[in-house]
């Protein structure tokens, strides 16, 4: 099935347990960050293809971001959030969540760290002290969080989204249900901040408007994806993972059959597929110029327990325009 | 029956079985949804034709033809149009076509041929069985028998299908997972019921069009649009808690404005929607279908988490290790690591303190850590600006300036 094309590579020294997140670098396709169940956040260099850094949590680690060049943050079952200087070599745990912490991220508009977390809540971190700089309850466990400018969409268990203005945290500017009948797996916000994008683990994406007005909320919808039928059995798996390209607002879908797809959002259309990866794909993330993509390809046990899993992989693809661009 | 041999066969896509009025047209069809290159979208004209296409120009494989059904992916068979269909599936098409013919009249034709041993089933009152009803699901199972999950499937919403015999009642079902004989379903005397439908085991995985609206046992019978589903499980609830009654929640595509939750409510948290267990996904297609995904409703990294072997990593130490990758000194003494040494503040952009707060709103400040800087202090932001998304960047100063208007959107 799968076959190695020759515009993708593996990256070598790929971490030893599940692949939790792949980050690229905001102003470099050069480094990727990789977060994996392994307690490790690794740095790579895409250019040579070699791991450069690496620091460890005393759990799994769910999530991991760039704040700028030179540092990261990361958090996890540990629920510590740590951030970790590759000039120096240095960590330190900026603080703590109640429960594991599910999501973080970096906000440039608003020079914040925002973690959300399996207690609730989301926090957010002033990268300079650093320190906590305010924790905001949620109506359930955080699954998911994106930026989108200043606002904070964030989806949790229940199916909840809400979204949150970073400049006035006072209250929650809108609360949505998805739209999806199905638990919410990832939501990422399109890069001109019109709306966002929603998975679920019923194989379906939703299209989401931020605009509350009748006639924007007229144009969201939702689309079936990541299902094979096969020896008469229509499988549907979960979207686990959606990364935006920063300039053509397409999106590439990663489901737990091992397929990345791409589409077009605003017309609808799917752009491509690639060739089946050897197992579920679990977090994807384009580079800063749209010209590489990580695709994490690594067993979610959404079958339980296995043996003979395909082994964990990070691969680094080179798309094209023709893939990722609006026809 | 009257009209026979009414229409020599169309033609018909063999990847997906779709009939068309023209062969030029199935040709176009065949060429943009089974041939066309998914990375550069060039549209040739055979499967093999495809395969080599990419393999030569993308260096890709392409094993399967896309968008065919099961079994009819093969991309090595040479089909153009009607040429090159395998004879034996050319004749099962032909058969299946007279079948369906026979068996499954279109809904304006009701009173026309087939309908002699059908009409009865419209007739009966509840509880009796027709004298003309058994034989119907064998002529059902003979002619098409992989059909009737399709049927079902697609017809769901059309109300009254005359002649569908057995199947007829779906249209009128309130859709109620799996259908109890017995149980709600009242407000459907004229169809021949509960004996019929209990003879239906077939029926049993077609899934219901709206599976929420089963749940609560809502009889919306023929909503045209499936997705409308969300209602009723939260909106007692929701209603109660924010004093406002919403019709609908966000579906698909409800369009009004309502779909969206405003800040208003405070309390949503009253709502409670989520399941303990995945209800479990309908078919479209009318195949058998498997979530890959455990039961519970709970995310996959809370399921592993609960594993043995990670439980021990959390129980562990929560305090932190601090253990130091075993290669910084080197990797970072590497040349091309161009990164500004000792880059201290955020990007350039940010000048800003953490962000605008509000005392005293819903928020829980947390508890100063040692080492941990007074937070910054806070102006009160009018809460009566519900908008205030609004502000234009650059961020630049820690209060963005209240009164400028804009909008992104």
């Amino acid at each position: 099935m799968g076959v190695e094309a020759p515009n993708e590579f593996k990256l070598n020294n790929p971490p030893t347990d599940g692949v939790s997140a792949v980050k690229f670098s905001p102003v470099s396709p050069q480094f990727l960050l990789v977060s994996s169940w392994d307690c490790s956040v690794r740095l790579y260099d895409t250019n040579n293809n070699s791991m450069r850094i690496k620091y460890t949590h005393s759990a799994p680690v769910l999530d991991c971001c760039f704040y700028d060049t030179v540092h990261s943050y990361s958090g996890g079952l540990d629920k510590a959030l740590k951030t970790y200087d590759f000039n120096t070599s240095t960590e330190t745990i900026v603080g703590h969540h109640e429960q594991p912490i599910r999501c973080v991220e970096y906000c440039p508009d608003v020079n914040v760290i925002v973690t959300g977390s399996w207690d609730s809540t989301v926090k957010l971190w002033d990268p300079r002290a650093p320190c906590s700089a305010g924790s905001f309850s949620q109506p359930d466990k955080v699954y998911t969080l994106s930026l989108c400018g200043d606002k904070l969409v964030v989806g949790t268990a229940g199916r909840r989204v809400l979204v949150w203005d970073l400049r006035n945290m006072g209250y929650v500017q809108q609360r949505r249900e998805s739209s999806l009948k199905y638990q919410t797996r990832c939501i990422r916000c399109f890069p001109n901040k019109q709306g966002y994008v929603l998975s679920s683990i019923e194989a379906r994406v939703a299209v989401e408007y931020m605009d509350p007005s009748p006639e924007v909320q007229k144009k969201k919808y939702a689309f079936k994806c990541h299902r094979i039928k096969e020896d008469g059995v229509e499988k549907i798996f979960p979207v686990n993972a959606v990364a935006f390209h920063g300039s053509f607002n397409t999106f590439a879908t990663g489901g737990s059959d091992g397929f990345v797809n791409i589409w077009d959002g605003f017309n609808k259309k799917r752009l491509c597929q690639f060739h089946r990866y050897p197992t579920s794909i679990a977090s994807l993330s384009f580079s800063s110029d749209g010209t590489l993509l990580a695709i994490a390809s690594s067993y979610m046990y959404e079958g339980g327990e296995k043996e003979n899993v395909p082994e964990d992989a990070v691969y680094i693809r080179k798309v094209s325009d023709a893939e990722t661009k609006p026809k | 029956m009257g009209r026979k041999k009414k229409k020599q066969m169309k033609p018909w896509c063999w990847y997906c079985n779709r009939e068309f009025d023209d062969e030029k047209i199935l040709i176009q069809h065949q060429k943009a949804k089974h041939f066309k290159c998914h990375i550069c979208h060039k549209k040739l004209y055979t499967g093999p034709g495809l395969s080599i296409h990419c393999m030569q120009v993308h260096k890709e494989k392409v094993d399967k033809v896309p968008n065919a059904l099961p079994g009819r992916h093969n991309i090595d068979i040479e089909i153009y149009g009607m040429e090159g269909i395998p004879e034996e599936d050319m004749k099962a098409h032909e058969k299946e076509k007279a079948g369906k013919d026979g068996v499954q009249p279109k809904k304006s034709e009701t009173e026309a041929g087939p309908s002699t041993y059908t009409t009865p089933g419209l007739l009966p009152t509840p509880g009796t069985m027709p004298p003309g009803m058994p034989p119907m699901p064998t002529t059902t199972a003979s002619g098409m028998a992989p059909m009737p999950h399709m049927m079902h499937g697609h017809m769901g919403p059309v109300p009254p299908m005359g002649p569908m015999g057995p199947m007829g009642p779906m249209g009128h079902m309130p859709p109620m997972g799996h259908m109890v004989p017995n149980g709600p379903m009242p407000p459907m005397p004229m169809q021949m019921m509960p004996s019929t439908m209990s003879r239906m085991p077939t029926n049993m995985p077609v899934k219901p069009l709206f599976p929420a609206a089963g749940q609560t046992k809502v009889t919306l019978s023929s909503a045209p649009v499936g997705p409308d589903f969300k209602p009723t499980m939260s909106m007692p609830g929701m209603s109660s808690a924010s004093g406002m009654v919403r019709p609908t929640f966000p579906a698909y595509s409800t369009s009004s404005a309502s779909s969206v939750s405003m800040a208003t409510s405070i309390s949503a948290k009253a709502t409670i929607s989520a399941a303990p267990t995945i209800k479990k996904p309908e078919s479209s297609s009318g195949m058998a279908i498997k979530l890959v995904h455990p039961d519970e409703d709970i995310s996959l990294e809370e399921m592993r988490a609960s594993l043995p072997k990670y439980q021990m990593m959390m129980e562990g130490n929560r305090a932190p290790t601090s253990v130091v990758s075993p290669m910084p000194a080197t990797s970072m003494a590497s040349p091309q690591m161009s990164m500004p040494a000792g880059m201290m503040s955020g990007p350039p952009r940010s000048m800003s303190m953490p962000m605008p707060m509000q005392p005293g709103a819903p928020m829980m400040m947390m508890p100063p850590r040692p080492g941990m800087p007074p937070m910054p202090p806070m102006a009160a932001v009018p809460q009566s600006m519900p908008m205030s998304m609004a502000y234009p960047y650059p961020p630049g100063m820690m209060r963005p300036p209240m009164s400028q208007p804009g909008c992104r959107f």
